[in-house]
């Protein structure tokens, strides 16, 4: 229950400290409250102490803008590190060094079957090194902890983000600790479990494993991505849009459709394609459309923009889509502002829909994703339906996770294989060929 | 002293009641309210509380029974 004592604070702040006056005059400013505009040096921490708004790392453009070009992009790695300018390090990176520049995928038989000409599917269910998009914001958190001076990384997760981090930890041999709440089926928890990292089970539920890991951000001298390192972590998803513009031809698409977990990913997409414009690198596109898809199970943000307001009420998630089953995210204020802001639309799909997302995917573009796939590609199935994204809009759906994590949601969904004989009279008698 | 920092999000039914005087009334604890937005049918605040573990973890369960969602600054730290 205690809240960081003193010397912790400035342990983690030291921490820092140094790097961030090392990289004065480099592209990082320091971190900045996104309520008050309070500026803070570019250390390990995440909220701002006077108004208890959230702190987003500050850059500066100007700087960035006189190094930046497509030209240097395109020289640089075939990773989300190409775009090292925009991302919040100040040396080289040093984890997950290929993370990122998944494919981009025009998805002509998808398109064909929900009317659109020009839609493409960014698919991270190929990310490295563990299939989902949580690779990138690991990637940067940790890259960005080592600069720090961190040696233990942490995460509460039931997932990918669990995946991710100790995976990253072990490719650098990082002390790594995971936090699961105690009842979680073993089947999740033993693709970390491989990585040999502490998995740390907590006897109580979701909430009360929130409130422990808040407690032990504070506490330890960890890296925790999503709490003290949070700002540098959040960045990592601009990537998505940096490539999903570069993909394109270095265009702005007309329309995303982005799941919304924390809400994080949606914003930072957003933001990803502001910088690109801002920075000249891509001409603006002032009717970008950013639509946000959720599991009915876990809609905190999808009721918010039904009702047409902009306070979230948390919910109990209840939902196939694990990945998404954030019940009170910490950026569904912002996310809901996005789709807002950007004449956006948020859909929201049902466990039988999300079911129904992942066989249409699979049977029309060869990709199986996780359920949030799922919710992704019903979601944008319905914006469609509602006229919300017209036939020629290009338009970017976003696939964040690889479906061999979510098999279970799969039972009884499939029909069972044809069962022959070893002979081809019986082959003949039970197969059509035609199909 | 301890000192918890927490997000509180009111339900419909609750946000017209006075559920921070009732909790300072009732428990010993010492509540800072540092931002907060509040509208007719819903709202949320983010507050300091110090005090004795006992009597915050009290305070906690108390406003929970209220119908309060109570959740660190963070809000839901555990992600997929």
């Amino acid at each position: 229950m205690n809240r960081p004592s003193a010397p912790h604070r400035e342990s983690d702040a030291t921490r820092g400290e140094t790097v961030a006056n090392a990289s004065a005059g480099s592209k990082i400013k320091g971190l900045k409250c996104r309520e008050c505009g309070r500026l803070y040096p570019a250390v390990a921490m995440h909220i701002c102490e006077f108004c208890f708004g959230p702190l987003e790392v500050d850059y500066d453009y100007e700087a960035i803008a006189g190094r930046l070009s497509r030209r240097s992009i395109e020289e640089g790695p075939k990773s989300l590190w190409r775009y090292h300018e925009l991302l919040p390090v100040t040396g080289p990176p040093s984890v997950g060094l290929h993370a990122g520049m998944t494919p981009l995928v025009h998805a002509k038989r998808l398109g064909k079957l929900l009317g659109l000409d020009n839609l493409y599917l960014k698919n991270d269910t190929v990310n490295h090194p563990t299939l989902s998009f949580k690779d990138r914001v690991v990637a940067v958190a940790m890259t960005r902890a080592r600069e720090l001076g961190f040696d233990t990384v942490a995460c509460a997760s039931t997932g990918n983000l669990a995946n991710s981090v100790s995976a990253h930890a072990a490719s650098v041999g990082m002390k790594c600790f995971v936090f699961i709440p105690h009842d979680l089926e073993a089947g999740k928890i033993l693709g970390n479990l491989i990585y040999h990292p502490t998995v740390v089970a907590v006897r109580g539920n979701y909430d009360d494993v929130n409130r422990l890991c808040s407690e032990i951000g504070g506490e330890y001298p960890w890296a925790f991505v999503n709490i003290n390192i949070r700002p540098y972590y959040a960045e990592g998803s601009k990537s998505l849009a940096f490539e999903t513009a570069e993909q394109l031809g270095w265009r702005v698409p007309d329309q995303v459709v982005v799941p919304i977990a924390s809400g994080s990913l949606l914003t930072k997409i957003w933001k990803g394609f502001q910088e690109f414009s801002k920075l000249g690198i891509v001409p603006a596109n002032p009717t970008l459309r950013v639509n946000g898809a959720q599991a009915e199970g876990c809609s905190p943000v999808y009721r918010a923009f039904v009702s047409g307001k902009n306070h979230l009420v948390p919910v109990k998630p209840n939902t196939i889509a694990k990945s998404l089953a954030i019940g009170n995210p910490a950026d569904g204020f912002y996310s809901l502002d996005v789709v807002f802001k950007s004449k956006g639309a948020i859909a929201a799909a049902t466990d039988p829909e999300i079911v129904e997302g992942m066989k249409l995917l699979a049977e029309t573009e060869g990709i199986f994703a996780e359920t949030a796939g799922g919710v992704t590609v019903a979601s944008l199935k319905k914006l469609c339906e509602e006229g919300r994204i017209g036939r020629s809009d290009l338009t970017v759906a976003y696939i964040t996770g690889n479906g061999l994590k979510t098999m279970e949601a799969l039972t009884g969904a499939l029909p069972d294989p044809v069962s022959i004989d070893a002979s081809l009279s019986s082959f003949r008698k039970n197969v059509n060929p035609s199909n | 002293m301890t000192q918890m920092r927490l997000h509180l999000t009111f339900p419909e039914d609750r946000v017209r009641e006075p559920i921070v005087y009732e909790i300072c009334k009732n428990f010993p604890v010492v509540v800072n309210i540092r931002r907060a937005d509040i509208s007719d049918d819903s709202g949320w605040m983010e507050l300091e509380m110090d005090g004795e573990v006992a009597d915050l973890e009290r305070t906690v369960a108390y406003l929970r029974d209220r119908g309060v969602v109570v959740a660190p600054l963070e809000k839901s730290i555990l992600e997929g």
